[in-house]
């Protein structure tokens, strides 16, 4: 919620003076950082506006590539044939890094799933296992929530789970859009599973461990620093090479030591 | 009607009479203008639709209409589940919305005082002015968890979900065009009916409902347009999972129609592929279905 009012303030605030616009569009993972740099950048330059808008990482890419926004947001790589469309005209620079956390509603997490290898959350999206009870946990049908296709997170997640980023998932028994709504439908429920990056880890929305070589790995930036935890990613920002001075220079902000304060305090491990 | 009337009087007439000095008049221009457009943007609207969508047809053919998987990452583009989706989604809310927004201008038409009635109208054009993606998260925060919880369901997400929200949003529509074409019945047919010694019942059924039928049509049809087209509101609660319903009766878990799913892919497609011309396609047989009804809608048979 706060994201959302983050990103209206941002929209709300368009008194006009003579200023630059700059639409930056995509993932809503890195949403949240930028739209805290928009606020922070404005702060220093009152003539520049960057206006923050989600949509996914396929969004954020297409937009780059018909050129409707002079920043694209990106939670994962970009694809042979995007990156095709892309080349010599959008450097790719990673801001930070976060995990793709397996979450489950609180009840799941209290009937003692706390831990699942991947080989058990294949199967779950496959539709292999459709009982939390097979798991170890209470007789509940499971609530499968997949992601968009064009969704970062969904790629991410398919390709260390199902082997490749456009898997199917036959299992599943929902599609939800943003982060934001997922996070609210893990969270009204009592039997969901899901995958959100680990900042929108919370009370209700509980991530569990995962288990790699016999060791349960739990979806913190301590182990996505060391490399162990087996869904981690980058985060992107696109940068159109013919860029104005000042989107160039809200990305060095976004890389600067305040900038990188930003990424610690969404959640995300920073670059550097 | 009124516009092939008027099209035919002041488009085609003048150039069959040469009344040029007639045509010339400026209100005359304005009204032909105005009727030029009107069928122009009819075309431009579906030969934009057929152009868009016409590489995949071409790649793919018919046979999509009933094919059942929807992968486009994989040139796999079925539309059976999102058609289905959508007829259903459609069923419900007319089952839900005809008979309470026919009831509501019986009622208050028929029944209510001069000032209850206007209260009860303005209450309908409240409604009627809500935005969609309001009636979405009303939906969301508090028809989803009611239905989960009292249908105990997995997830409150589905079609009967979005059946029912559409049908608030399509009430006022049909409840207000109802109440215009009873309250357009001149008070001597109530007399005389009354006179005749005919109880309610009968004067209902043989004097008021058949005289507002072509409101009462116009009505409907207008709330089968809004509620083929609605996109947010059931976009958030329908779920968005392209798989036909089974058994084809069970409404009660995720689905999806076409304006959903053109809702959650458009973003990412890129403009000139496939996958953006399947969902042109996508809108152009919701056009066509929209057609398909209006125009089964003015046949004659139908009517009476």
């Amino acid at each position: 919620m706060k994201h959302i009012i983050w990103a209206a303030s941002l929209l709300l605030s368009l008194p006009a003076v003579a200023s630059e616009n700059i639409a930056a569009v995509g993932s809503t993972t890195v949403l949240p950082v930028v739209s805290q740099a928009a606020t922070a950048f404005h702060a220093m330059h009152p003539d520049v506006k960057v206006m923050v808008s989600g949509g996914g990482s396929g969004v954020g890419i297409a937009a780059m590539i018909q050129g409707t926004a002079q920043l694209g947001m990106a939670s994962r790589e970009t694809s042979p044939e995007e990156q095709a469309k892309l080349d010599g005209k959008v450097d790719n620079i990673i801001i930070a890094s976060d995990a793709v956390a397996v979450v489950v509603s609180k009840a799941v997490y209290m009937s003692g799933i706390h831990a699942l290898s991947l080989a058990q959350i294949a199967d779950i999206y496959r539709g292999k296992v459709r009982n939390w009870k097979d798991l170890g946990g209470a007789d509940a049908r499971i609530l499968v929530i997949d992601k968009e296709a064009s969704r970062g997170t969904r790629h991410v997640f398919a390709k260390a789970v199902l082997g490749s980023s456009h898997a199917r998932a036959a299992g599943a028994s929902i599609i939800s859009g943003s982060n934001n709504e997922e996070q609210s439908i893990v969270s009204r429920s009592n039997n969901a599973i899901g995958m959100l990056s680990n900042a929108w880890l919370n009370d209700a929305v509980r991530g569990v461990d995962v288990i790699v070589h016999g060791q349960a790995i739990a979806p913190t930036i301590e182990h996505v620093r060391d490399g162990t935890y087996p869904i981690a990613r980058g985060l992107h920002v696109l940068l159109a090479k013919n860029a104005s001075k000042n989107t160039r220079d809200f990305v060095q902000f976004l890389l600067s030591h305040d900038g990188q304060a930003i990424v610690q305090k969404v959640g995300y491990l920073p670059v550097h | 009607m009124m516009v092939r009337r008027l099209c035919k009087k002041w488009v085609i007439y003048p150039f069959i009479k040469h009344k040029v000095r007639h045509f010339l008049n400026p209100l005359k221009i304005f009204v032909a203008l105005g009727c030029v457009s009107a069928v122009l943007s009819v075309l431009v609207l579906l030969g934009f639709l057929i152009q868009s969508s016409l590489p995949f047809w071409q790649a793919f053919g018919i046979q999509v209409l009933w094919g059942d998987a929807w992968y486009p990452y994989e040139s796999l583009f079925g539309f059976l589940p999102a058609i289905v989706g959508t007829v259903w989604a459609l069923l419900i809310a007319m089952i839900i919305a005809l008979p309470c927004g026919l009831a509501a201008a019986i009622v208050s038409s028929e029944m209510m005082s001069e000032t209850w009635r206007n209260l009860v109208r303005v209450g309908m054009e409240i409604l009627a002015g809500i935005p969609s993606v309001v009636y979405g998260l009303i939906g969301l925060w508090l028809l989803l968890p009611f239905l989960q919880h009292s249908l105990d369901l997995l997830t409150g997400h589905n079609l009967l979900a979005a059946g029912m929200i559409l049908s608030l949003m399509i009430l006022p529509t049909i409840m207000v065009m109802s109440q215009d074409a009873l309250q357009a019945i001149s008070e001597e047919q109530r007399e005389s009916a009354m006179n005749l010694g005919v109880d309610w019942q009968q004067r209902l059924f043989r004097v008021l409902l058949p005289q507002a039928w072509p409101g009462i049509r116009s009505g409907i049809l207008l709330a089968l347009g809004r509620a083929l087209g609605e996109t947010m509101a059931v976009m958030l609660v329908v779920g968005s999972m392209d798989r036909l319903p089974e058994p084809f009766y069970n409404i009660l878990e995720p689905a999806q129609t076409l304006t959903s799913r053109i809702g959650r892919e458009m973003g990412e497609a890129s403009f000139g592929s496939l996958h953006f011309s399947a969902l042109m396609g996508c809108g152009l047989i919701l056009a066509v279905m929209a057609m398909g009804l209006s125009l089964l809608a003015q046949h004659r048979s139908l009517i009476r």
